[in-house]
């Protein structure tokens, strides 16, 4: 049984098939080992691919990142690349930026935090959830959000920018502190949103939403 | 792969749940493959290792080849993020076959080796980042059951199988983004990044065996001229909003053979295509994206002349050839928010064909092949999709001939229902529903076969690392 005729090929053929086998195959060490890629170009090359060239992602799927906290963005590059924040989508999609260098992260935090901040996500008013950002819900323990991530939602160092982020977003992340340790860095984010029911968790999700920056 | 551990296991709770002891010594060997896979659970695909990514970044709801905006991103800049690492990966497909009336009316059957369950191909890939620009895909496809020889045993065939080599670049800024490169591939529209061209359009596994295992005719550049050329092309993606190509198609012969591997004039049961000349084909595409939704509307059109063969199977050059002309139209949606994923393709392509060799039609013939489907997938893990087929054209008895009034006209459903207990395993139920076949609902052979005599059912197990 003759499974693939060799004989009668072409041998120019061959020796391109040979070269192509040898490209693919080629040096198997990492590109970052020899010459690290800039932060600037790989927000362009690769981050822009979800986040958008300015971190104004479209999908919900993928945060937006513009004028994000630089720290906040430090801490979860560190993260992922470490592994230690293990929510599914961020392990589907960011566990693979294992060869980040610090001075990497550090570019990345810098070039995304200095973006114009994210722009509205949303227009309808949410009496409840601006109640629930301002003031809290005192008799359930949920802490104000503004608290800690501002009065604007802009944010303070490790506590992130929220005011424009995609509501659905939010939801998530919520639902990830709430019932999982996938997050330790947010542990504190456990106790605001042990007692968060889901419609007030959409409906502070949907406030925020609109905090952004005017289109 | 970053499999968590219940995923890992996946693999074992499957293998105990498909009662494979009926099937003999080929349900053995595939309840051992899959504790072997479930062991090695940690290899990926070439792709996934590059990035670290889960296939689910790409593939839209899980469903490869389907490619989300961020896996189109990734082919159309050459298939270059991440690191240059391993670029070999595989793939099996096990399948079934069931052809509902499977007698010939003359104490034959007409899909040999019906309701057996097979290992039916395996492939191999070359996968990846080759520098910063330049990356690709190559694979080549062992069939285990290809032709029976003179003796009636079974004949396997070792070939190539896809291709697409590019060179690809993006400049990108505040005001315009731009993607363009060139490309290398081996059959029209492989390198289309939409799922809605034949290449990699539904359905992604189908019947090889099976007599009936999709519509019987097609246009040319639904498949006819796969493996068979050498094609060099540019494009241009800009905005992420129009996409413009141009490719010319010619023989994959000599210095291109390792292009059509498996493939030679002369052969009995592979003989080569050859083009009079060269082929062109162009793409436009529009596309946008909002929230979770995307949307791409577009056209295509090849321009080919096939050159006939004698009864060798060689080439014959000076006696004319065979014109075709395809104009397509197509569109793909999808909605992908997690847990949930929808994605639709549907293609309309028209074809005129003129045959100056007077072998393959009888006069100057038409065909308009329609294609729709819709499937959608729960947590990238359950998933079902509707098909519908269509193909109507001209009558002719040279090209129809087993039709009682030469006609193409065919209408098939097929519905399927999906399971993807790993990330990188899919099990699928798909059923071949034909309202028409050959000209007619009913007698459309002239010797009472009805269309629902071709319903088939195909069972697969579809397995990449």
């Amino acid at each position: 049984m003759d499974a693939m005729d060799m004989k009668s090929t072409f041998k120019p053929s061959h020796l391109i098939l040979a070269l192509c086998v040898t490209a693919f195959m080629g040096c198997t060490s990492t590109n970052e080992e020899t010459s690290p890629m800039a932060g600037i170009a790989m927000a362009d090359k690769v981050c822009s691919m979800c986040h958008g060239l300015t971190g104004e992602s479209i999908s919900p799927m993928f945060p937006k990142l513009a004028g994000q906290q630089k720290d906040y963005l430090k801490l979860q590059l560190t993260d992922f690349k470490g592994h230690q924040r293990s929510d599914k989508a961020g392990t589907q999609y960011m566990w693979g930026f294992t060869h980040l260098t610090e001075t990497q992260i550090a570019e990345l935090a810098d070039y995304f935090s200095s973006q114009s901040p994210m722009k509205a996500d949303a227009d309808t008013p949410d009496a409840r959830g601006e109640l629930i950002f301002r003031t809290g819900l005192p008799e359930s323990g949920v802490v104000p959000c503004s608290s800690c991530h501002g009065a604007d939602g802009q944010g303070n160092g490790q506590f992130p920018r929220l005011a424009g982020q995609h509501a659905y977003y939010m939801i998530r992340q919520i639902k990830v502190f709430q019932e999982t340790e996938q997050r330790p860095r947010g542990a504190i984010m456990k106790q605001v949103t042990h007692s968060l029911s889901d419609a007030d968790a959409e409906s502070v999700a949907h406030y925020i939403a609109t905090l952004g920056a005017k289109k | 792969m970053y499999v968590k551990d219940n995923e890992e296991c996946g693999a074992k709770a499957v293998a105990g749940s498909f009662h494979f002891w009926p099937f003999g010594r080929t349900g053995i060997l595939l309840w051992l493959l899959f504790l072997v896979f479930c062991q090695s659970a940690q290899a990926l695909p070439s792709f996934a290792r590059q990035t670290g990514q889960s296939c689910v970044a790409c593939h839209a709801g899980g469903q490869f080849p389907e490619l989300t905006p961020y896996g189109r991103l990734f082919k159309l800049t050459g298939y270059t993020n991440g690191v240059q690492t391993n670029p070999l990966a595989a793939m099996i497909v096990g399948d079934y076959t069931g052809t509902r009336n499977n007698s010939d009316g003359a104490g034959g059957s007409i899909s040999p080796k019906d309701k057996q369950m097979l290992i039916d191909y395996s492939s191999v890939f070359l996968g990846g980042k080759i520098t910063d620009v330049i990356g690709g895909f190559a694979q080549f496809t062992y069939s285990s059951y290809d032709h029976q020889d003179a003796s009636g045993n079974w004949v396997s065939h070792l070939g190539s199988d896809n291709f697409d080599l590019r060179y690809a670049d993006r400049k990108v800024d505040t005001s315009r983004d731009v993607i363009w490169g060139v490309t290398l591939n081996n059959n029209p529209t492989v390198q289309d990044v939409w799922n809605s061209t034949p290449a990699w359009g539904y359905p992604y596994v189908s019947s090889t065996l099976g007599a009936f295992g999709g519509a019987p005719a097609s246009t040319l550049i639904e498949g006819g001229l796969a493996q068979q050329v050498a094609g060099i092309g540019a494009y241009v993606y800009l905005n992420k909003s129009l996409y413009l190509e141009l490719t010319s198609y010619q023989t994959a012969k000599d210095t291109w053979s390792f292009l059509s591997l498996g493939n030679k004039k002369g052969d009995t049961y592979h003989p080569l295509t050859y083009m009079d000349g060269s082929s062109p084909y162009a793409r436009l595409a529009y596309t946008y994206e909002w929230g979770a939704q995307n949307v791409m509307v577009g056209a295509f059109a090849m321009n080919a002349k096939i050159l006939p063969m004698d009864d060798s199977n060689n080439p014959v050059y000076g006696q004319g050839s065979t014109e075709y002309r395809d104009t397509g139209f197509d569109a793909q949606y999808q909605y992908l928010l997690d847990p949930h994923a929808f994605t639709a393709q549907i293609r309309y392509v028209k074809e005129e064909i003129r045959d100056h060799t007077q072998t393959l039609y009888d006069g100057p013939a038409s065909l308009r092949s329609f294609k729709v489907k819709g499937s959608y997938v729960y947590l990238a893990k359950y998933g079902a999709s509707l098909a519908y087929s269509n193909v109507n054209g001209s009558s002719d008895a040279t090209a129809y001939a087993d039709s009682a009034n030469f006609s193409p006209d065919t209408q098939m459903w097929t519905p399927e229902v999906f399971w993807l207990p790993m990330q990188n395993l899919r099990v699928g139920l798909q059923y071949n529903y034909f309202t028409r076949y050959l000209g007619a609902s009913n007698n459309y052979d002239g010797n009472g076969r009805n269309a629902s005599d071709n319903d088939t059912t195909y069972l697969y197990m579809w397995y990449a690392f």
